[in-house]
């Protein structure tokens, strides 16, 4: 009898004791899944507190010039009047210079590696360009200010401007003294940052190409350069201009390499090999030396223009990166 | 088992250097009962009299994936003006003997081949020739259609551009004629601009016949052309092939018997990397002289 | 045969070019690699882990920024990768399926390649005007926003890489989610979540702009982290654009300590992530 009874006590507490664990582990797993939604929130947070902060910081600077801001070049602290034209196209100019290097080199280099590197090459090659990725931007900078800039003030730039001297359009865009730094530099070193982004992204879109349909383009009697020109660019043209986009992003955005050997003249000059400014140069030189609250915003303000830019282009990038996963998975 | 009598011995073959050869009919060929017909879809057997001349000849051919020997000592007839179909189960080798025709496997390292492929007489194994103007004699069709990212006529005025220079109506009356040729024209005349991609499975399919006959190639080679096809484009297919004949050499690989029955005037039948059986397709599946083969049409394995 | 000829011709030419540029882009690796090896090495001052920055002219050290770039680092490490993946826990676990998580994934890959600038900006506004004073604070905070989006992305590939039988395996035993995903699924990606932490790591420390307006810098030692601390990249930034001998000589030195750091680490979590068990 009593043993019955103790085993009745011993179930029921058995039973108790789960019936806690159970509610124990609906807690802590409601507790751990809160914790998670809140992370995540906070990450869409993060964004929106960037834009926010941008904006608000934007606003004396509005106020004051309004939309002429964007179209001004003149950029004086000591009156007070500020415009972004000339970072503006800073940013833009020696963006574009780097993508024109960058771009058909990231494709040759991907083609490379895609079709006619022999296999066993292929990894060391591969991380030895995305290495250059690896490098920090403020070793491009001390670099480029130490070494590339007065190797091309001594041995190319001259030659550039005698070559280019009499050809009407090209004799002002390769006029002036040369500086060795300049909006040229500052491109030609972008370019080797972008290259590496721009080469794995087209890379990884070449890999998914069916092989089959490359055998198709053989089969009909194609060279291996008809095959890529022909069919491979054209099937994977999403994925590439999702791929040159993500470079021109961080082209857009960079800072440190471009403020050593950019000059940091506020001024548009036709001359590609004369002093300019980026955006970000202008931030990165200028910010902790602003006094007053105009010049503060400025800055901000044209920290927001450029935040605005790079976040369109990426996202036009990531959109036509998905689209291309999309087409793959089918 | 493998019984190599049975086997037609190519050296009884006139060689194939002379480019009016008159071969011997092969054995199995002439041992072949005209009456015999169990698929009334059958080919009926060949007139004896008939001259065959091999387009390509395939002597002695061995095939390495790396170091595995994928295709033992391969020797076998591809006739002009003739369907010749391979069979046998998957694996066999039958689309890596396909892919030697037109030398596609030098695409990867680590493929090679041994031996001669003749056609008309020459060896297009050996290292100096030429494969892009290899490929534009033996035109090849893949088991999964691959219409290039471009519009229908590009697709076939693509190929002709590289070999030819054609003012625009001359193009076009080719596009017309390679259309039409594959049964496709009449369904894509007013589309002629869509992109090659936006045609259903077996239309698809039709224009990368249609794309391979552009280029008069002298061999056509289907790699499983329908497998991927629902049972109506895969009979205007069929339809096409026989069509085709009339002008081409053709070589195709299925694993569907009963169309290598319906398509084809010889068949070869693989097995394990060996040719086990040549001959007619009537004698083939009416009255094989190999056993496996016989188990392998009867569908005891496979 | 004209025609043909022409194809071939163009073919070599333009494959050629292909050899071109990946001679290029492997020149210029060994030409940058090189000389800052050579020009980082060459006058290297012995001192150089053991005493501080120098003023203007005179010989010194780099223990104060490498020791206030690994405070900065640790504790950007410590806020960013905790919330990272969390984050990415709840995008590959509890959200899989979730719009949230569709939206939160598209702006984690923005803030992944948004300009570092615009965060040293986003810090200022929000932490040094607040406090009234640059601080090593602000500078981890910055560091921590370029840390999030980066542990955020592999956390999720990696916990996407477990397969889904391993974490039924586990609920059929009556284990409820908290638990699978922290006994199963970490432990799975184990090694994949190291990888994102040692290429956060790498990725901060070379960073320099978002700790210009808000870590600032200083010249001597400090760990106080309410005030401006010096940061390698601060210091190099600074010091490579003076006229000065022997800080540029610092610069370079400090510039190759960096390069070395990064490198290895990359190099470490590359090689982790392909040691990882086949599945």
């Amino acid at each position: 009898m009593t043993n019955l009874a103790i085993e009745d006590a011993k179930s029921l507490e058995a039973e108790v004791r789960l019936r806690r664990t159970l509610a124990g582990f609906k807690l802590r797993n409601l507790a751990f899944h809160f914790v998670t939604l809140a992370a995540a929130w906070a990450v869409l947070l993060l964004l929106g507190g960037v834009i926010a902060s941008l904006v608000v910081g934007s606003i004396p600077a509005m106020k004051a010039f309004g939309l002429d801001f964007l179209f001004t070049e003149v950029w004086n602290p000591v009156t007070e009047k500020f415009g972004a034209l000339a970072p503006v196209y800073g940013t833009l100019v020696t963006s574009l210079i780097a993508m024109l290097i960058a771009v058909p080199s990231a494709f040759g280099i991907a083609i490379f590696l895609t079709e006619l590197c022999p296999h066993p090459l292929r990894r060391p090659i591969g991380i030895a360009i995305e290495l250059l990725a690896g490098i920090p931007s403020i070793i491009y900078g001390i670099w480029g200010l130490f070494i590339f800039a007065p190797f091309l003030q001594e041995h190319v730039q001259p030659h550039l401007i005698s070559a280019f001297a009499n050809v009407p359009v090209l004799s002002k865009l390769f006029a002036g003294p040369p500086y060795g730094i300049g909006v040229l530099t500052a491109g030609i070193i972008l370019a080797v940052m972008v290259l590496p982004i721009v080469t794995s992204v087209s890379r990884d879109v070449f890999e998914t190409v069916p092989d089959v349909l490359k055998e198709a383009a053989y089969a009909v009697g194609c060279t291996t350069w008809e095959v890529m020109r022909y069919v491979v660019i054209p099937y994977t043209r999403v994925g590439l201009i999702g791929s040159v986009m993500l470079g021109l992003g961080r082209a857009l955005g960079e800072t440190m390499a471009v403020t050593f050997v950019i000059g940091n003249a506020h001024r548009i000059a036709p001359s590609l090999l004369a002093p300019g400014t980026t955006i970000s140069a202008t931030i990165a030189n200028e910010f902790t030396e602003a006094v007053g609250d105009l010049y503060t915003s400025s800055l901000i303000a044209l920290g927001l223009i450029l935040f605005v830019i790079t976040f369109i282009i990426l996202a036009i990038a990531r959109y036509m990166l998905l689209r291309l996963q999309m087409k793959e998975a089918q | 088992m493998n019984d190599m009598n049975n086997v037609p011995n190519l050296n009884e073959i006139a060689n194939p250097g002379d480019t009016h050869n008159f071969g011997e009919i092969p054995m199995a060929a002439q041992n072949a009962e005209p009456s015999l017909q169990i698929d009334k879809h059958a080919r009926a057997p060949l007139a004896v009299t008939s001259e065959l001349e091999a387009k390509v000849t395939v002597r002695n051919l061995n095939f390495y994936y790396g170091d595995l020997l994928a295709l033992k000592n391969i020797n076998v007839p591809i006739y002009t003006n003739k369907v010749t179909a391979l069979i046998g189960p998957s694996g066999c080798g039958k689309s890596t003997l396909l892919r030697v025709l037109n030398r596609m496997y030098d695409l990867y390292p680590k493929q090679r081949a041994e031996g001669e492929v003749l056609l008309d007489g020459a060896n297009i194994l050996r290292r100096d020739q030429d494969l892009n103007l290899l490929r534009a004699r033996v035109g090849m069709v893949f088991q999964k259609p691959t219409p290039f990212p471009m519009s229908i006529h590009d697709n076939i005025a693509f190929g002709i551009k590289l070999y030819e220079k054609l003012s625009k109506s001359e193009l076009g009356d080719r596009v017309e004629a390679a259309l039409t040729r594959a049964a496709l024209w009449s369904e894509v005349k007013d589309k002629l601009h869509a992109s090659g991609l936006s045609l259903s499975g077996g239309q698809q399919q039709r224009l990368c016949i249609a794309r391979t006959v552009a280029l008069q190639p002298e061999v056509i080679l289907l790699d499983e052309p329908c497998s991927a096809l629902d049972p109506i484009s895969t009979a205007k297919i069929e339809e096409t092939i026989d069509e085709l004949k009339e002008k081409y050499t053709i070589a195709i690989v299925t694993h569907n018997m009963q169309q290598a029955a319906r398509v084809s005037d010889f068949t070869a039948f693989m097995y394990l990397g060996e040719l086990i059986e040549f001959g007619p397709t009537s004698q083939i599946f009416t009255a094989p002289e190999n056993l496996q083969t016989q188990n392998y049409i009867t569908g005891r394995f496979g | 045969m004209a025609i043909y000829d022409m194809r071939r011709r163009r073919s070599r030419f333009f494959l050629s070019l292909c050899y071109v540029c990946v001679f290029a882009g492997l020149g210029w690796l060994v030409i940058i690699l090189g000389t800052l090896l050579f020009e980082g090495l060459r006058n290297m001052p012995l001192s150089v882990f053991i005493q501080m920055t120098p003023p203007p002219g005179s010989e010194g050290g780099l223990l104060n920024a490498i020791i206030g770039s690994v405070i900065m680092t640790a504790l950007a490490m410590a806020i960013g990768t905790p919330l990272g993946i969390l984050a990415a826990t709840y995008m590959a676990e509890y959200g899989r399926h979730s719009r949230l998580t569709i939206i939160v994934r598209f702006i984690n890959d923005i803030l992944l390649s948004a300009p570092s600038i615009v965060i040293g900006l986003f810090i200022y506004e929000v932490m040094v005007v607040k406090m009234g004073h640059f601080s090593a604070l602000a500078g981890a905070a910055a560091l921590a926003v370029i840390v999030v989006p980066v542990v955020v992305r592999t956390t999720e590939d990696m916990l996407l890489l477990v397969p889904d039988t391993l974490r039924e395996a586990a609920r059929a035993l009556g284990l409820p989610c908290s638990v699978v995903i922290r006994k199963v699924a970490y432990r799975a990606a184990r090694a994949g979540l190291i990888t994102g932490v040692l290429l956060a790591v790498a990725r901060i420390s070379g960073e320099t702009a978002p700790l210009l307006f808000t870590a600032l810098n200083n010249q001597f030692y400090s760990t106080d982290l309410n005030a401006p601390m010096s940061s390698l990249p601060a210091v190099i930034f600074q010091f490579a654009l003076s006229p000065y001998k022997e800080w540029q000589q610092l610069a370079w030195t400090g510039a190759l300590i960096i390069t070395l750091a990064v490198l290895g680490l990359s190099i470490a979590a590359r090689v982790l992530h392909s040691r990882r068990p086949a599945e």
